[in-house]
């Protein structure tokens, strides 16, 4: 009985243990993480929910980025040979340089994805800050800054794939997301500046530095109208002087006197009006990864030349073609018992030619090219060969030894002692060099204010010289000058596909199209090849979008 | 009190029954006798002794061993029973009934299926039991190793021979892509928290493994059971004598293969010959490195169980010491380990109380993987060490010394597992029990690391701790109802309610530049600030569980098995908190109908058919469904010079408010038999199961979605197959012995679909890259996709078709055949065995006894991604080379194609054992001493060091690789010599 009555008393507390409600209590704390509706509630929580707009942009100016990648690695500039089994990769390289990456590429396929990172990003922030019960002060410029933002995503977007989806509002029904047209896309980068760019701020300074200000939404719209004709089939040359003259009468920027003060370690310290850079992303090598170009770049054993802390991996180059656009005159001065080689143009320095040497390199770029003791000239460890950069890049693919030291390296971001990738310089979208050039450009094919076009193209000279002793003259002002121009100021900082495809839309001579050293043949005549595919990837993540035409 | 009326019917109905039990008494016989232990003869106190045909009729012996009873007249059997000794009952033929009771190996007769256990004969499941006796020998790095290859469905890999690596586990095939595939690891009736923790319990202390391998076992563990399920059950005392044993042995293993690279020589004759000799490279030295980086090894393991008990009291006392070396220098591994269990009875035995307490610590010494890579690329005429004995320092692209890198480094962990379980059980009238089980699970994890400047590199010095703690609280409420009606209705009803609480930390911190590295990672405060690296991490996640089970039987002749199990996870969607999981079995013993019974060769034949849902939540992170804000890297704000770099938050996933398990379908057709006067026993099961709602992360457009995946139940795959196993008794003699066992396994995993729709959105994924081919010039290059149609991670390569005269590699190209690899026909290649099996035997003759295991895989073909960048003659003169490098005529780019997917069939001879058992050892009990050889050989075409690798626990699968991080801990070769004595 005694059974029984313990029986009633442990099944009633069974029963009613099974009734409770907190038998049933799944909630759970979340400790590392916060919930979205918890976030954007101070100041400084708001700054950190904005930052992430441009923290995607690291993906795109940490090089060698997937869109650097598509803007140089497919023209003549940069070239990545296949040396043995390295940078093979399963042919990655080798199709772009020839034109015949597949429509599911993968470095097409990456950089459509950081566009589009940064594209959503910005539309998820514009959608938070704006639905906040309590908007920040500053909402109008917050809003600006971020369209603006997005604007330059959309450009990268529409000069590498054309016809993109253009998706603006963070809520949009993903089943209704279609490509539009490149013009359409064209105009909407276009009237997005336009909206915003009285609201964006026109201080240079710190609290501007690697973010939008009014000087970089015009550069931006200089570069759209200066491609203008690629884009939408009509020129828009005289906006684009208009959109130029905005920068350079704000007199915010002027040209530095050394060229690689623009690109070097400590740039970020060039903050303030007066100085070149208009739009930069900011590297740190311990707090914002991911610019690894030196190691891209560079030999095995060029971490004896600057002194690196890891082994570079010997990839990226430029060939014998492209480098004889650069004048290599030179002055030679001895020290101690080395040898030193300067560039009389200071921008041929940005390329390791010839023997290289275990002697810590010079900043500027300045080469040496003898030492008394023989000890100190490098060899290549693997082969024993003397490591001599040579600029002759005569196969795609090449097992010779010789072919390892194939190509010119280009240290235009110079390398950081102790460093292994991750450099600290901050990489440069928009400066103001390329402003002057542009508007020169414009002018030039306008026909109008030469003397305007010739007086740009020589302040960039004479920086580049340190005196005018190679100034242009009225002779020397024409298109093709103009593009070698370019390639020699803007090396290596993702141009010269844009520029050899508006060159050859322009001109009708196949700067961009036509056959190449090494083994590149001419490309198909539907032009199909100026853009990217739309990624398969992306076409089976989402089957509304149209893959371009002749993919 | 409000229940007063619900409960007047039960009442009724019990005091009809026990009226009945008065009326039995009417007419009453005595009968006596003596129980005694078979093996010692010495008299039995506290046995039970009771009467079959009518309940509540017993007594137990006295301290001589002596009983007496007053049985009704209708009594015809007696049962005699004792904890830890076989049940015997004997026919009431005389007043005098003496009975000697055999030590019982009751978990023969028993298996666990999960919150509670089942005769084997009456299983409807597909169960599979192994006991101790059975257990491979030599060499144990993971207590999973003791059932390799014995258990039909149940694929056990080792992938190479790192102490520190965990094996990898997949019942009936590959169940999920995302989620984890490793079955649930039960212990003593706690589920280990992570199913890895195997590792850390000593192999010496278990006495069985049941393994539940359909859906209609597994569904009682609802959203956990998709993977199967293994449940492990530790070593118990029992009644009676204190029983001290020790186990124990010592071992050697050492490198089982090597890569035929070239020696020094041979390295200079082939450089010479190509031109390119350089006499920069050549040191002087003659090094084997892949010699350089191994040793012979030495591995002794101890085990004293102590273990004895009264009839009320039982206890079971073991301490575990275990240290292995690893064969590649400075790793290895000790772990000691201490588990104590108990079980008392109290209340005129209605109430039974269990403890159980498992503690374990083990210290490891972990080898950096890429060290391996180093072994390949390094010249053959490089030496170790320089003249002075320092290490010789030099440095390339993935070229450093691989023996000052594994030496110099400090790289360790320790881990500690504490289970600690309490329950009690009371039975509150014959065949109903309520019972709580409660136990708390603490799993903590430290590692420590610094790599010092390494001669010849010039890295930043730098060091990291890490501490990890993997917690739970878990608890239960179970009720258990037995009745048999009319002797031929036997009816077992179990419900539980169940709550879990699952928690998980970590802390990291890291720093470089240390002036004084002898600190290690102990002053990791010392080094430069701008390194400094500090990360922690915790996360929470609850199960609550309801599950109900019915078994039925008619005479032990017919069965109807059913279980529900409803579970809520804190880590599902708001949408789908709570699941059902739903299973039903029946078997049919055809053996005992009339048309059988004249059929003498078969004694035992059982029918049986199973369905069940189970479900897999382990590709769910326990926030996997809500939009979190999380930090995802620093930007730079130049305004706060003190502040530079403060962190930027966003979402960091698609939330997913539909998510839930993947649901596993299972179906089950079996037999189970025994011929020939049980000389030949089997067991056959045919299944067919299917995942749906296979997680995934899905491919989606960002925008609109916030990033380019989200994680959602879309697509589906399956399992089907077919298990035998078999065991016979070849030769039955007084002296000789003879028995054999095996078992087959053919498993088909198809990928069935990888499209469907998340809130009206179509989600559509297919030819996914699985895993990429390594090495220098391979980046980007996936080999092994998923692929709807095909099993998980087929290969996709082009044809290989010869090298042409100028060393270029030769593809297929729609019946042509090219050089140019990108306009290659690519095919797919099925990589998965088409069957796995295993065979063994045992010889005794007196005292000696001979075991031994074979094991193998057929059709099962891995990628050789080491010969694919090792057997390449451009590496030369700066890397080494395999001697076939020499010959093989490639000179063009290392191109990822069949010519390196291999067939890695093979039939290992897992081990041979002779064992000599001395019976009667003055001042012993029994001594058995042993010699065991593992992996004596091993029949394969594969050429790369072993053809069992990693197959399904990463992307990598299939695929063999020293590269990078990765790279294959070579397997070794053993052997051991170990003793067995039990004391008295």
């Amino acid at each position: 009985m005694k059974s029984l009555s313990t029986y009633i008393k442990v099944s009633t507390l069974a029963l009613g243990l099974f009734a409770f409600q907190a038998c049933t209590d799944l909630s759970q704390h979340v400790y590392s993480v916060t919930p979205i509706q918890n976030f954007y509630q101070t100041p400084d929580q708001i700054a950190a929910g904005l930052a992430p707009a441009y923290q995607a942009l690291t993906a795109i100016a940490g090089n060698p980025s997937n869109v650097f990648n598509l803007q140089e690695v497919s023209s003549d500039e940069i070239i990545v040979p296949t040396r043995g089994a390295d940078w093979y990769d399963n042919a990655q390289w080798q199709q772009l340089w020839l034109h015949t990456w597949p429509t599911g590429h993968n470095v097409v396929n990456g950089a459509w994805g950081d566009i589009y990172n940064g594209i959503g990003k910005i539309n998820f922030i514009l959608s938070v800050v704006n639905s906040l019960p309590n908007k920040p002060a500053t909402i109008g410029e917050i809003n600006a800054e971020l369209k603006v933002l997005r604007a330059y995503f959309y450009y990268l977007a529409m000069d590498l794939f054309g016809n993109v989806p253009l998706v603006t509002d963070f809520n949009t029904n993903p089943n209704t997301v279609t490509n539009s047209a490149r013009k359409d896309i064209f105009n909407f980068i276009e009237s997005e500046i336009k909206n915003n760019i009285d609201s964006l701020p026109t201080n240079v300074d710190a609290s501007t530095y690697g973010r939008v200000t009014k000087w970089m939404a015009f550069a931006l719209l200089a570069k759209i109208y200066l491609n203008a004709q690629v884009y939408t089939g009509t020129p828009r040359w005289a906006d684009c002087i208009a959109a130029c003259d905005s920068v350079i009468n704000s007199g915010k920027y002027s040209l530095l006197p050394n060229y690689f003060d623009n690109f070097a370690v400590n740039n970020s310290t060039l903050v303030g009006s007066g100085n070149e850079n208009i739009f930069v992303v900011p590297f740190d090598k311990t707090n914002i990864g991911g610019d690894n170009m030196e190691m891209a770049t560079l030999h095995y054993q060029s971490d004896k030349t600057f002194g690196l802390s890891g082994s570079p991996w010997n990839g990226f180059s430029s060939t014998a073609d492209y480098y004889a656009q650069f004048d290599t005159s030179s002055t030679y001065t001895t020290q101690g018992g080395e040898v030193l080689r300067t560039y009389k143009d200071q921008r041929t320095g940005q390329f390791l030619i010839g023997q290289q040497y275990a002697i810590p390199y010079n900043y500027p770029p300045s080469t040496y090219v003898d030492s008394a003791d023989p000890s100190l000239a490098l060899k290549d460890a693997q082969t024993g060969l003397p490591l001599k950069f040579s600029p002759y890049v005569l196969q795609l693919s090449n097992p010779a030894d010789s072919f390892r030291l194939a190509g010119l390296r280009n240290i235009k971001y110079f390398p950081e002692a102790g460093t292994a990738g991750s450099q600290s310089n901050d990489v440069v979208l928009f400066r103001y060099a390329d402003i002057l050039l542009m508007k020169a450009e414009c002018e030039v094919r306008l026909n109008t204010n030469l003397i305007d076009a010739l007086n740009l193209i020589n302040q960039i000279r004479e920086r580049a010289y340190g005196n005018n002793s190679h100034d242009w003259t009225m002779v020397d002002l024409n298109l093709p000058n103009i593009l070698a121009e370019r390639a020699r100021e803007l090396a290596w900082e993702g141009y010269r596909r844009q520029d050899l495809i508006r060159f050859e839309v322009a001109s009708g001579t196949p700067y961009f199209s036509g056959a190449r050293t090494p083994g590149k043949a001419a490309d198909p005549s539907d032009h199909h090849l100026y853009i990217y595919p739309i990624p398969a990837q992306q076409i089976t993540a989402n089957p509304n979008l149209k893959q371009n035409p002749g993919y | 009190m409000m229940h007063r009326s619900t409960l007047s019917r039960p009442w009724l109905a019990i005091l009809f029954f026990l009226s009945l039990a008065q009326f039995a008494f009417a007419q009453t016989r005595t009968i006596s006798g003596r129980v005694v232990d078979e093996q010692t003869g010495s008299p039995m106190a506290g046995v039970t002794v009771r009467v079959k045909e009518v309940a509540g009729v017993g007594t137990t012996t006295n301290a001589q061993g002596m009983y007496q009873l007053s049985v009704p007249a209708e009594a015809k059997t007696l049962i005699f029973s004792f904890v830890g000794y076989q049940n015997q009952e004997i026919p009431i033929t005389s007043n005098q009934i003496n009975v000697s009771l055999k030590p019982g190996e009751a978990l023969q007769e028993v298996v666990v299926v999960g919150y509670g256990t089942q005769k084997a004969q009456d299983v409807s499941a597909a169960i599979s039991s192994i006991s101790n006796k059975d257990f491979n020998k030599g060499v144990i790095t993971n207590p999973m190793q003791q059932i390799q290859g014995k258990v039909a469905g149940l694929v056990i890999t080792q992938p190479g021979g790192d102490p520190n690596q965990n094996v990898i586990i997949r019942l009936r095939g590959q169940t999920s892509i995302t989620g984890g595939q490793t079955p649930l690891i039960v212990v003593d009736g706690v589920p280990l928290d992570d199913p890895s923790q195997i590792a850390n319990i000593p192999p010496g202390d278990i006495q069985s493994y049941d393994v539940l391998k359909d859906a209609s076992a597994t569904a009682i563990y609802g959203s956990r059971g998709a993977n199967g399920v293994i449940i492990i059950n530790t070593k118990k005392g029992r009644a009676g004598q204190t029983q001290v044993t020790y186990n124990g042995y010592v071992g050697l293993d050492w490198q089982a293969k090597y890569y035929d690279l070239l020696n020094a020589d041979e390295w200079r004759a082939a450089t010479k010959k190509l031109g390119n000799y350089q006499p920069s490279l050549d040191k002087g030295a003659n090094t084997n490195w892949q010699k350089a980086i191994t040793q012979t090894a030495f591995t002794h393991s101890h085990n004293l169980l102590i273990s004895g008990g009264t009839d009320k009291f039982t206890y079971s006392a073991a301490g575990n010491y275990i240290n292995q070396q690893g064969i590649v220098i400075n790793s290895g591994k000790n772990e000691i380990g201490l588990r104590f269990n108990a079980q008392q009875k109290a209340l005129d035995d209605k109430l039974t109380l269990n403890y159980g307490l498992l503690t374990t610590r083990t210290n490891r010494k972990y080898v950096d993987y890429s060290i391996f890579t180093y072994v390949f690329s390094t010249p053959p005429t490089y030496p170790v060490y320089n003249p002075d004995g320092s290490y010789f320092g030099y440095f390339d692209f993935e070229q450093q010394n691989p023996v000052a890198q594994q030496m110099l480094q400090l790289n360790r962990g320790t881990e500690n597992l504490n289970i600690y379980s309490a329950g009690a059980d009371y039975e509150l009238l014959q065949g109903l029990k309520l019972g709580l089980l409660g136990s708390l699970s603490y799993f903590n994890k430290q590692t420590d690391f610094f790599q010092p400047t390494l001669p010849g590199v010039g890295n930043i010095n730098n060091g990291a701790k890490y501490n990890e703690n993997r917690n739970s609280k878990k608890g239960n409420i179970h009720i258990e109802y037995t009745h048999t009606w009319n002797n031929v209705h036997n009816f077992d009803f179990t419900g539980v309610y169940e709550y879990n609480d699952f928690t998980y930390d970590n802390f990291r911190a890291a720093g470089q530049q240390y002036l004084v590295e002898d600190n290690q990672d102990n002053a990791l405060q010392n080094g430069n600030t701008a390194f400094n690296q500090i990360s922690s991490y915790k996360e929470e996640y609850k199960l609550i569980s309801f599950l109900g089970r019915i078994t039925y039987n008619y005479k032990g002749k017919y069965y109807l098995d059913a279980s529900f199990r409803r579970d809520g996870s804190s880590k599902f969607g708001v949408n789908n908190r709570w699941g059902n999981f739903p299973a039903v079995s029946a078997a049919w013993r055809i053996s005992e109908e009339g048309f059988m019974r004249n059929l003498a060769w078969i004694n035992d034949l059982k029918l049986k058919v199973g369905y069940g849902v189970t479900g897999n939540q382990d590709a769910i992170t326990p926030y996997a469904t809500q939009l979190l804000v999380g930090s995802i890297g620093r930007y730079y704000n130049p305004v706060n010079p003190a502040y530079a770099y403060p962190q930027s938050y966003a979402p960091t996933q698609n939330a997913n408010p539909d998510l839930k398990w993947e649901e596993r379908h299972g179906f089950n057709v079996g037999a189970n038999f025994s011929l020939f006067k049980d000389r030949l026993g089997g067991d056959v099961n045919v299944f067919n199961d299917k995942t749906k709602n296979l997680l995934y992360y899905y491919t989606v457009p960002v925008p609109p979605f916030y990033v380019n995946t989200i994680l959602a139940n879309v697509g589906s795959l399956t399992n089907k197959g077919v298990e035998i196993s078999l065991n016979g008794t070849i030769v039955k003699g007084n002296k000789f012995n003879w028995t054999a066992n095996g078992q087959i396994t053919f498993i088909k995993t198809r990928v069935t679909s990888l499209s469907g729709s998340y809130a009206g959105y179509k989600l559509s994924t297919n030819n996914i890259p699985g895993g990429y081919a390594e090495g220098r010039g391979l980046s980007s290059n996936p080999i092994t996709y998923l692929k709807v149609g095909y099993s998980p991670y087929v290969f996709y390569l082009p044809h290989w078709e010869g090298v042409d005269a100028n060393g270029n590699q030769l593809f297929d190209s729609a019946g042509v055949k090219i050089p140019n690899y990108g306009n290659a026909t690519f095919r797919y290649i099925d990589p998965a065995p088409k069957f796995n099996y295993g065979l063994g035997s045992t010889l005794s003759y007196g005292n000696w006894n001979l075991n031994f295991f074979f094991r193998g895989v057929y059709g099962q073909k891995i990628f050789n991604n080491t010969l694919l960048d090792v057997e390449f003659i451009k590496r030369l003169p700066g890397n080494n080379v395999t001697k076939e490098a020499l010959t093989n005529g490639i000179e063009d780019a290392a191109v990822a194609s069949d010519h390196w997917l291999e067939n890695a069939s093979y039939l290992r001879l897992d081990y041979v054992s002779l064992s000599y058992s001395f019976k009667q050892v003055k001042g012993i009990g029994s001594l058995d001493v042993y010699l065991t050889a593992n992996n004596v050989f091993v029949i394969t075409p594969y050429r790369g060091l072993d053809p069992e690798i990693r197959n399904g626990d990463t992307n990598q699968a299939y695929i063999d690789a020293n590269y990078g991080s990765d790279g294959y801990y070579p397997r070794t070769r053993s052997i051991v010599f170990g003793v067995n004595v039990s004391f008295k």
